[in-house]
């Protein structure tokens, strides 16, 4: 049972690699701003924050497919939403390890109370809840239909956290750009970064998108397998 | 309305019924709260510092927690094969309705008597008593809708209480940090002029998790 579809097509994996090379040969090699504070380690722009788009571009993926899951049950969506939530931890995992190393030297420390912070905790935490539920039923129909609304509940409130949170008083974020540190806003952010940045974001959300294809033609293999 | 209201009788009657779950509820709060105060008895006195009443404070929220997740679970338990009846009578949407409006007015009641166990034994100096209450009332009512939700979830999986707190606790995280935040000012006693965009944030995600069960409930209504 393999679909030729945009998933199997090879074009945009080369695109990707093509996208990636750039970012790292250039992202280190290209001069970049001198900035108190954040110095080199302004790099870190090129991966860490690329991490969230991707892990953010996945998830909404996934999310759109646990609503169509709803809207008309079928198998495909839900191997589409469950994969692309798996993907979205893995990129979520890597944004975290990005940003703590780059803290540890900026900040001093691996982890601070930071609104940014507290809300990819909640993502990821919610997100493995989401993979503990799977596994925890065996029926696939049931599993598919609960799993897709926790989906739908657990983006929703990450969202809304994500949009609330850092707006009230008194909880400014230590991330560059926000509460007056030095940083890359859409006004100091200089051509040569921009140069750097649009590419690597590209790149990643084509690799994020690899990923998920690879993990999706799996399932659907394994779950062509099972029902033989 | 009357079928919402029938439901919600329904649910008291069982409610009082069980003596043994009210009873479990009264003493799970009453132990909770004083081992607490005996861990916290160094602390304890008519004027804390910051320090101190922060601790209190995160304490009195993780007892809410604790106790509302016990009070849920408790409540619904054990009671699938009565709902074969309750799937031929009403629509999800009204008994979702019903339950929402049930479980919140008995979260406020169970965490109104922990906080006045919390008050007997620890005391808090609240230096505005209403505006906490308030904070108690709106966060109660959301974490009671979040439960109920991942209640249904949790035992539609089979999972029971575990997968209850797995799945909810990390969509408890954005209510209690408000509720931490507004309940920190009144204990601590210093200025609570920006606690208007914290009602606010309150408010909405009550709002988008009663909406959010609203919506989605019926989805795991029938197998």
């Amino acid at each position: 049972m393999i679909k030729h579809d945009i998933l199997s097509a090879s074009w945009w994996k080369y695109l990707c690699v093509v996208f990636l090379t750039y970012t790292v040969v250039a992202g280190f090699l290209m001069p970049a701003p001198a900035m108190e504070i954040l110095h080199e380690t302004i790099r870190n722009l090129y991966f860490h924050v690329c991490m969230w788009f991707a892990m953010m571009f996945i998830l909404t993926v996934s999310l759109y497919y646990s609503l169509k899951y709803l809207n008309k049950p079928t198998e495909d969506y839900d191997i589409i939403a469950s994969q692309c939530a798996y993907t979205g931890l893995v990129f979520g995992i890597l944004g975290l390890v990005t940003g703590s190393l780059w803290a540890k030297y900026t900040w001093g420390d691996w982890w601070t109370n930071d609104p940014k912070l507290n809300g990819a905790a909640i993502a990821l935490l919610s997100y493995f809840a989401y993979v503990v539920l799977r596994n925890a039923m065996d029926d696939e129909q049931k599993r598919a239909r609960i799993s897709a609304v926790y989906n739908i509940f657990a983006y929703v409130m990450m969202i809304t956290f994500i949009m609330i949170y850092p707006r009230l008083k008194e909880v400014d974020s230590l991330h560059p750009g926000n509460g007056g540190n030095p940083g890359f806003n859409q006004y100091d952010l200089d051509s040569h970064m921009r140069m750097v940045f649009y590419p690597a974001v590209i790149g990643w959300l084509l690799l994020c998108s690899w990923i998920a294809s690879i993990n999706i033609r799996t399932e659907r293999i394994k779950r062509h397998l099972l029902n033989q | 309305m009357k079928q919402v209201l029938a439901i919600m009788q329904r649910e008291l009657r069982h409610e009082l019924r069980s003596r043994k779950a009210w009873l479990a509820i009264l003493l799970y709060t009453g132990s909770t709260v004083y081992i607490s105060y005996l861990g916290l008895q160094n602390s304890v006195s008519a004027t804390l510092n910051t320090q101190d009443a922060s601790i209190h404070n995160t304490i009195f929220w993780l007892l809410i927690i604790f106790i509302s997740m016990f009070a849920t679970s408790g409540s619904f338990a054990g009671r699938e094969s009565e709902m074969f009846y309750i799937y031929t009578l009403v629509s999800p949407s009204r008994f979702i309705l019903a339950r929402l409006i049930y479980n919140g007015l008995f979260l406020l009641s169970v965490s109104l008597l922990a906080f006045f166990c919390f008050q007997f034994f620890i005391g808090f100096n609240n230096t505005n008593l209403i505006l906490f209450l308030l904070t108690l009332l709106l966060t109660v009512w959301g974490i009671s809708s979040l439960l109920t939700m991942s209640f249904s979830i949790a035992s539609k999986g089979g999972g029971g209480f575990t997968l209850m707190a797995i799945t909810s606790f990390p969509l408890l995280v954005p209510l209690l940090i408000t509720a931490q935040h507004l309940s920190e000012m009144t204990i601590t006693g210093s200025d609570t002029t920006g606690y208007g965009g914290y009602m606010a944030a309150l408010l909405a995600l009550d709002a988008i998790i009663a909406a959010l069960c609203y919506v989605l409930f019926p989805y795991l209504w029938r197998d």
